[in-house]
């Protein structure tokens, strides 16, 4: 299909014809500026072909402003060899017209055939929408959606479809896909995706599950109640066996002869106990016996034993007695001792005491001596005290006032020197007798005078000089002295002093008699610290108790002996030696009387015993009793033989009768007779158990109602395998019908893949985009990257979108379809370089298919190899050529 | 001249586990109506007894309204009836016969052989030797004791006896409680009355099975019947009259499919049979979807009208021909599923293959019609 000639009129911007019609069969670039009408074009092209005619839903169309318009589009193509011309009129006057070679069309005829050439619907209802677009939905790009190619392919689809048949020669299932949707749901009502059972079939499984179990659970009691019918049944046999052979009366009759048996052989036991006790009767007779006998010879040992006892005591008695003489001597010399102690110890105080005393004078006396001397010293220090007072007295002078005076001849000295520096000298050296007067002084023959004064010098003979001495501070000087002269004549009076030595003499005698002073208290301090007053009352107490020691003395004579007299100390220890062996002496006396005491009482009572014996063993009665028991103990011992005997025989009877079997049999046939009566029982209880049991479970007719239960599950069973088969069935149905139509799918995509590819790899040499089995550009590789065609970046989805239309193109093409590729300002997201290539393959495209490519940006496709069209200068052209345009 | 009627295997409390609930209850009832069917009968004919030779309940543990309905069933014969246990009912220490008797449901005029032994009929001079079974097999004949049974000598000696003929019935009923072949004649009997084959069967000219009067499965031939038994004198050869009792017939189907005339031969069968039917069709060979199409319609007309229809057509393959896929204008791929199912039907997996086409043909159609319309 080659697009000639567009012309629109009345439409928006474009109130005047517009006319394109030097279109070319290839590659077609119409560019302008924004506003330019550009979209215009592109919209009044899709208006052309998809609105009706006598839409009321084109009012976009219309010029601004212009209610009376009549928006016309007029077309003319060729395809295949046949040219056609279509003329489109909407709002205020709707027409149509076709002319295809000769024949005409018009209104509705025309539209339908326009749709059919290029496969495309119209909008039931309003303005053509997406839906409706069909194959030039997919060739003609509106501006920014370069990159939405899947909804243009499903939009494309029949049309796709019938095309692609075509191509491939197959047929397509016309009601495939919807047996396969069918089947789909038919097959989703019983199995899940993944094939597991659900909704009716799945409730069935559970019911069949269910009554799987009852069913089970009934056998169980049937098989239960059976056993238990079996069990009565044996049951019963055995009672009723037992019923009528009573075996436990056999067995009472073998109790009953045992018994008697035990009897007999009680009685033997019964008589061997009497036998016994007879035997042990006379045992304790025998030991009675005995035992008299015994106590009987027992008392000469007793009267043995007491004599021995006696002499025992006598001897120990005799040995306290030996020792009392002895103790009493010991305490005698003990006493003597004692007292010999005692006196000593008085002499030895009294010596000590007056020692004591002696001591103490002596000390008394050393210590009045000293404080004797001590007086002696502490008078003449207070003489000298006195002494230095006095010789303060007299020289006390004013210690300041004499440095002063000290420092005022001083200050004399230095003025008068000062003076004489400054005076007037006058020398001389005269003549003997010359006679010269100084004033009133005569001059030796040699000399020298400081004047200070005016002087009058006189030359007897010559006359008198008067000499005035000069300089400033002459008078001054002289002033000063004359003032210190008198000021120290002042203080000399006032000190009452001759001179500035004698002054200073007199300062030192003072000062050496305070000295003195101070040396003698500090003396005086040392020998009568509290006073002379306190030296003196001490001292006449030291005297006063020296007198009382001395009549001390007086009144306690020495004794005689005490000469030889001891120590205190000795004297003490002596004393404390004596009293204590006393007390010892005295304790041991008080022991020996106790001892004694006890002794002698020991003695007599075993006297006493050894008396009362010794008379008790000579008495007849006694011999008499003696002679008795050992006759009687003879008796004894012979009936006890006999007894003996007696046991012995017995003991052997009952051996003989086998005492422990016997009563084995006997507690053997009780267990017996009572085990087989509690058999019986058991069993009389355990048949009615049973038979109550069967009579319940009877009532609930078990076998009748697993019958049904089995009926029920037989018929959920057979249910089952019809859903089993029929899921199995459309599982089958679906997987090949799905696998046929894959199998299809890829035959018809074998072509459009080849298309796809020639474009791909002049993008991307290494590249692939493959289809799915929609057709659609699903997955993109390159090299090792993969992955959905739209994870891609826009720009990339665009060019991808773009080959796959370019791609469905050729394909349509090979089926004879016609194809226009209209492209509104594309690719503008691609860079240089990938839009170098876009540009290879538009031309390449372009060799087959036109192509209408409309941009604002002219310079990006400068080398298409195409002259661009303005459409400024064909608006400008529009106006005088209106004429000319329409009519070729 | 006694007369007696002579039946057995009533197996009262049986259920039917392969029809459908209603079909089933209804088979049931057949059962209890038979007994009533049996009594009318009898004094139709004016019996002197109606011996139940065995089997009279299928099982032990049937519910107690199953145990009075069958005896109040009898009512409408007043002479006596003389009811042996057979295997499945057999006279246990506990049993369906101690559970009526703890009941109270037997009737004075039914006769309950629990023990070995005679149940004379004064009135009518019959003496019923009974051989009930007392476990649920036994190895031994217990029709060995008749022999040792007393009678008076101007009764008629009838056996009443449950268990099968030995070396004459096949192999697949119970090869327990044998009973021997000249039972009769041995034990000097006039008449064995014997239970436990379905069908009605003479053994010799003195012993007879009566079969069940109510047929319960499809594989036994003359079930549905009862004997009407008259002996002359004591000695005289019986007179058996065979009674038809039956409400249903069971008839199983096993039929092959190859040509469109014997889908034709089926139908038209079907067409013949009587309402009172219950038939198990089983049907192999192959169709054609229009022939399918014919079945379906006469299978669902015919499941209306018998009692009961069981059909199985997992092994009838089938066979669409050019004219059924251009009728259901399967085109494209679709054509190729249902050649490849069909040529799958002969494969291991032919049953699914055949379901999957026939659901298949079924969507297309039902497409194909919506498309007409």
């Amino acid at each position: 299909m080659k697009l000639q000639k567009l012309q629109v009129e009345q439409l928006r911007q474009f109130q005047q014809p517009l006319v394109l019609d030097n279109l070319q069969p290839g590659l077609n670039l119409i560019h302008g500026p924004n506003e330019s009408g550009k979209s215009t074009l592109v919209r009044a092209i899709r208006a052309a072909f998809f609105e009706r005619y006598r839409s009321k839903s084109v009012d976009d169309l219309r010029p601004w402003g212009d209610s009376g318009a009549a928006p016309t589009i007029h077309l003319e193509f060729e395809h295949q060899g046949t040219p056609w011309r279509l003329t489109k009129s909407f709002l205020k006057r709707t027409r149509c017209d076709l002319r295809v070679g000769t024949t005409t069309f018009s209104e509705d005829d025309a539209e339908e055939k326009v749709a059919e050439l290029l496969g495309y619907e119209y909008s039931k209802k309003g303005s053509s929408k997406a839906e409706h677009w069909g194959i030039p939905g997919l060739l003609w790009v509106e501006q920014g959606t370069g990159q939405e190619v899947q909804k243009a392919i499903e939009h494309a689809g029949d049309h796709l479809q019938s095309a692609l048949n075509a191509l491939v020669g197959e047929v397509a299932s016309t009601g495939g896909d919807a047996v396969i949707e069918t089947l789909s749901a038919e097959r989703n009502k019983l199995l899940t995706k993944t094939g597991q059972p659900t909704g009716d079939y799945r409730k069935l499984l559970d019911e069949r599950q269910k009554l799987q179990e009852q069913k089970t659970a009934l056998q169980d009691r049937v098989f239960q109640y059976q056993q238990y019918v079996d069990r009565l049944q044996s049951v019963t046999r055995d009672y009723q066996r037992d019923q009528q052979e009573r075996p436990w009366e056999k067995a009472q009759q073998q109790l009953g002869e045992a018994q008697a048996k035990l009897i007999k052989l009680e009685q033997l036991e019964q008589q061997q106990q009497q036998e016994t006790q007879t035997l042990n009767h006379i045992d304790q007779q025998r030991t009675l016996t005995e035992q008299r006998l015994e106590d009987l010879q027992r008392i000469d040992q007793q009267k043995a034993d007491r004599k021995a006892e006696l002499e025992q005591a006598e001897q120990s008695l005799r040995d306290a007695e030996s020792r009392e003489p002895a103790l009493a001597e010991q305490l005698k010399t003990a006493n003597a001792d004692y007292e010999k102690a005692q006196n000593r110890l008085k002499v030895a105080r009294l010596l000590a005491e007056r020692q004591r005393v002696e001591k103490e004078i002596e000390r008394l006396t050393q210590y009045k001596s000293v404080l004797v001397e001590n007086r002696n010293k502490a008078r003449k220090h207070q003489a000298q005290v006195t002494e230095a007072r006095q010789m303060a007295a007299e020289n006390r002078i004013d210690a300041h006032a004499v440095h002063e005076l000290k420092a005022t001849d001083q200050a004399l000295s230095h003025e008068r020197i000062r003076s004489q520096a400054i005076a007037t000298r006058l020398s001389w050296e005269l003549e003997a007798e010359s006679g010269v007067m100084l004033d009133d002084t005569l001059l030796e023959e040699q000399g020298e005078q400081q004047l200070l004064d005016v002087s009058h010098l006189t030359i007897p003979g010559v006359g008198r000089f008067e000499i005035t001495p000069g300089g400033e501070k002459l008078a001054e000087t002289r002033r000063k002295l004359e003032s210190l002269e008198q000021a120290y004549s002042d203080q000399l009076t006032q000190l009452a002093v001759a001179s500035v030595d004698e002054a200073e003499q007199r300062k030192l005698a003072y000062e050496k008699a305070v000295q003195q002073r101070r040396h003698a208290e500090e003396l005086l301090h040392s020998v009568a610290p509290a006073g002379m007053e306190t030296l003196e009352t001490e001292l006449s107490d030291v005297e006063f108790e020296l007198k009382s020691h001395a009549e001390h003395l007086q009144e306690n004579p020495l004794p005689a002996n005490a000469e030889n007299g001891l120590s205190l100390l000795d004297a003490e220890a002596i004393h404390s030696r004596a009293e204590s062996h006393l007390k010892d002496c005295e304790r041991q006396q008080r022991e020996v009387e106790t001892l004694l005491m006890g002794r002698r009482q020991a003695r007599d009572s075993a006297f006493a015993e050894w008396q009362r014996l010794d008379q008790e063993t000579r008495s007849p009665e006694r011999q008499q009793q003696l002679k008795n028991l050992k006759q009687r103990l003879e008796v004894l011992t012979g009936e006890r033989a006999k007894a003996q005997a007696n046991l012995e025989e017995r003991a052997n009877e009952i051996r003989l009768a086998q005492p422990d079997i016997l009563r084995q049999d006997i507690e053997r046939y009780r267990i017996t007779i009572d085990n087989l009566r509690n058999r019986q029982q058991e069993r009389d209880r355990e048949i009615r158990e049973i038979r109550a049991r069967l009579d319940a479970w009877g009532a609930e007719g078990l076998e009748e109602k697993l019958q049904e239960v089995e009926a029920d599950f037989e018929r959920c069973e057979r249910r089952y395998q019809e859903l089993f088969r029929r899921a199995n069935a459309l599982e089958l149905l679906v997987k090949q019908l799905n696998e046929k139509r894959q199998a299809l799918t890829r035959r018809l995509q074998a072509p459009l893949q080849k298309h796809l590819d020639h474009y791909v790899s002049l993008l991307f040499p290494q590249a692939r985009l493959a289809l799915d089995d929609q057709l659609q550009p699903d997955t993109f590789t390159r090299g090792s990257e993969f992955g959905p065609v739209g994870e891609l970046s826009f720009g990339a989805r665009e060019q991808m979108g773009l080959i796959s239309r370019l791609a469905y193109a050729d394909l349509l093409q090979e089926a004879d379809r016609p194809t226009l590729i209209i492209l509104d300002d594309t690719l503008v997201h691609s860079d240089q370089n990938r839009l170098d290539d876009m540009k290879r393959i538009l031309f390449d495209a372009a060799k087959r298919h036109q192509i209408l490519l409309f941009t604002c940006h002219p310079e990006k496709w400068q080398d298409l190899g195409v002259l661009p069209t303005d459409l400024e200068q064909v608006k400008k052209a529009a106006v005088p050529f209106r004429k000319a345009g329409a009519g070729s | 001249m006694p007369k007696f009627l002579h039946t057995a295997d009533w197996q009262m409390g049986r259920t039917y586990s392969r029809f459908e609930t209603e079909d089933g209850v209804a088979l049931v009832e057949a059962r209890f109506e038979a007994i009533a069917a049996l009594a009318r009968l009898a004094n139709e004919h004016q019996c002197d007894a109606v011996l139940v030779a065995g089997d009279v309940f299928d099982a032990q543990t049937v519910s107690d309204r199953t145990i009075r309905r069958v005896f109040n069933a009898t009512a409408g014969f007043s002479g006596p009836w003389v009811m042996l246990p057979g295997n499945h009912d057999a006279a246990l220490v506990e049993s369906v016969w101690s559970r009526a008797q703890r009941l109270d449901a037997v009737p004075g005029n039914v006769h309950l052989a629990l023990e070995p032994g005679v149940v004379s009929l004064d009135e009518q001079k019959l003496a019923i030797l009974c051989a009930p079974l007392t476990q649920r097999h036994t190895y031994e004949d217990l029709t060995e004791a008749f022999t040792d049974y007393a009678t008076p000598e101007t009764f008629v000696r009838v056996g009443l006896a449950h268990g099968s003929v030995q070396g004459l019935l096949s192999e697949d009923i119970d090869a327990t409680n044998p009973i021997a072949q000249d039972r009769a004649q041995a034990s000097e009997l006039d008449y064995l009355a014997l239970g436990d084959w379905h069908g009605t069967k003479q053994i010799d000219e003195r012993i007879w099975y009566s079969g069940t009067p109510e047929p319960e499965r499809f594989r036994n031939n003359d079930a549905g019947q009862a004997l009407i038994v008259t002996i002359e004198e004591p000695g005289a050869l019986p007179g058996v009259q065979t009674m038809t009792t039956a409400r249903y017939q069971w008839h199983q189907w096993r039929e092959v499919l190859s040509v469109d005339s014997d889908l034709d031969r089926l139908l038209e069968r079907l067409q013949e049979l009587p309402e009172a039917s219950v038939l198990d069709l089983r049907l192999e060979g192959q169709i054609t979807l229009a022939g399918e199409e014919r079945l379906n319609r006469a299978l669902s007309v015919a499941e209306a009208r018998f009692r009961s229809l069981l059909s199985d057509r997992s092994q009838l393959k089938l066979a669409p021909t050019d004219e059924d896929i251009a009728a259901l204008r399967a085109d494209g791929y679709l054509g190729e599923v249902i050649e490849d199912l069909r040529e799958q039907q002969s494969g291991e997996e032919g049953e699914v293959a055949r379901d999957a086409l026939a659901i298949l043909a079924s969507v297309l159609k039902a497409q194909t019609q919506e498309a007409a319309e």
